[in-house]
């Protein structure tokens, strides 16, 4: 019977030691490694910074910086860029919210990134890519998902 | 030729090369030497239903190799004429299992089982109650862990994830008519993305499962596995027609997906509407 318990607990312990394995954030979000969903990441990692692959940060053109007209309303620099975004209609597509809380399908910055069929102009960021990765993607939908925080 | 085609190969002229294991087998028939788990049981003729386990053990220091086969052409795409042309999806692509187990010590199994989506996953199970010696049912402890891309065995800039899975396997058998199964298996981290971007990380399922015996050596199996928590896709289910000859047991089966490893299966089925073609061979080398 001690045979039995221990080697039970063997394989509990063993499988308990290796719960929690999870996957890390940082190697789905290529290249911004620190980019989290949150508000904040977001505006740093993406809007005001390029990354190293290349891809443009948002506020080379989306500021009202030197007095600006920011394109299509849309003023992404920090300070502002939450009240621009969220619950805010698109001007491309008034339908749409640029973030709709909760929603990242029905969130227009989303079919601007991914580049969907029906958006207004051109994908996201301007100049054919290049354009945020999945990982990155999957990052700024899931902070929409969680109610799109000031956080 | 590819790795996994070669293991088959090997497997496969390992398996045929050893003929006097199954008529040895045949001789002993019901009669056991001195372990008992060496003896057939009518019952529960292999370890696994079609993707879940059973609670037949391995006996001490003798072991057992399964191919798992799954056909990834739908068996309702296109009609009849399109079936009949890709042989019932024999024609596609598939997924492919080779798994084999060993008897540590009598009740204690491990085991391997490596899919050719490079997933490896390590098992093992430790038999806590046997029906009619001890207790009205079977018991198996059941702990496994999993990981994508060779366990990150591919190089050290492989991305892998790890799949452990805790559960218990209840089985009571139905004289030597078949036997029913129900597992409550508990899978951490079966979602691949990681947890700040997803709802759920875990799934809990229960896996349930029958096999009759309709013929003195044929069964049908059926097996379901609902699941909570982390569950994309469907819930993957699965029937089955088998026969067992000597040491084999060959079987014929129908999914709705392609899971053979606890965690793929965590992961459901593809869709309600698609139904795969498959087959599990095992050996057993005693």
């Amino acid at each position: 019977m001690h045979i039995r318990f221990m080697v039970l607990a063997a394989a509990a312990v063993a499988a308990v030691a290796v719960a929690g394995c999870d996957e890390k954030l940082s190697d789905l979000t290529g290249p911004t490694p620190s980019l989290q969903p949150t508000f904040s990441s977001i505006q740093h990692e993406i809007f005001d910074t390029t990354d190293p692959s290349g891809r443009l940060a948002c506020i080379n053109c989306h500021t009202n910086a030197g007095g600006r007209i920011p394109p299509a309303g849309l003023n992404l620099a920090s300070g502002a860029s939450y009240t621009s975004l969220v619950g805010a209609s698109s001007t491309e597509k008034p339908g749409l919210m640029r973030v709709n809380p909760g929603d990242p399908e029905n969130s227009y910055i989303i079919h601007k990134l991914e580049g969907r069929a029906g958006i207004i102009g051109v994908r996201m960021p301007r100049g054919n890519g290049p354009f945020l990765t999945e990982g990155q993607m999957l990052v700024i939908k899931r902070w929409i998902e969680l109610g799109a925080k000031n956080d | 030729m590819k790795p996994t085609r070669l293991l088959i190969l090997l497997f496969s002229v390992v398996a045929l090369a050893l003929p006097q294991i199954a008529a040895a087998q045949n001789n002993r028939a019901a009669s056991s030497d001195d372990d008992p788990d060496r003896d057939i049981n009518l019952s529960q003729p292999d370890f696994t239903l079609v993707a879940l386990p059973t609670t037949l053990r391995v006996p001490r220091f003798r072991s057992a190799f399964r191919v798992t086969h799954r056909f990834t052409r739908p068996l309702g795409q296109g009609d009849f004429g399109d079936l009949a042309g890709d042989l019932f999806g024999i024609d596609s692509g598939a997924a492919i299992g080779l798994e084999y187990r060993f008897g540590l010590m009598r009740g204690l199994q491990v085991g391997i089982h490596r899919t050719n989506d490079r997933t490896i996953e390590l098992f093992t199970h430790y038999s806590l109650l046997q029906q009619g010696t001890k207790g009205p049912v079977g018991l198996d402890g059941i702990a496994s862990i999993e990981g994508t891309n060779n366990m990150g065995l591919s190089g050290p800039d492989s991305t892998h994830s790890y799949t452990p899975v805790l559960g218990v396997a209840v089985s009571r058998e139905l004289g030597k008519y078949g036997a029913v199964y129900v597992e409550p298996m508990w899978v951490n981290n079966s979602n691949p993305l990681p947890s700040e971007i997803a709802d759920d990380n875990d799934t809990f399922m229960t896996g349930i499962g029958l096999r009759l015996r309709v013929r003195p050596s044929v069964y049908v199996v059926g097996e379901y596995t609902p699941r909570a928590g982390y569950k994309p896709g469907v819930n993957q289910g699965s029937f089955a027609i088998e026969k067992r000859l000597g040491g084999h047991v060959f079987q014929m089966n129908f999914s709705n997906g392609f899971g053979t490893t606890l965690g793929q299966v965590a992961r459901g089925g593809t869709s309600n509407d698609d139904w795969y073609l498959g087959f599990n061979i095992s050996r057993k080398f005693y």
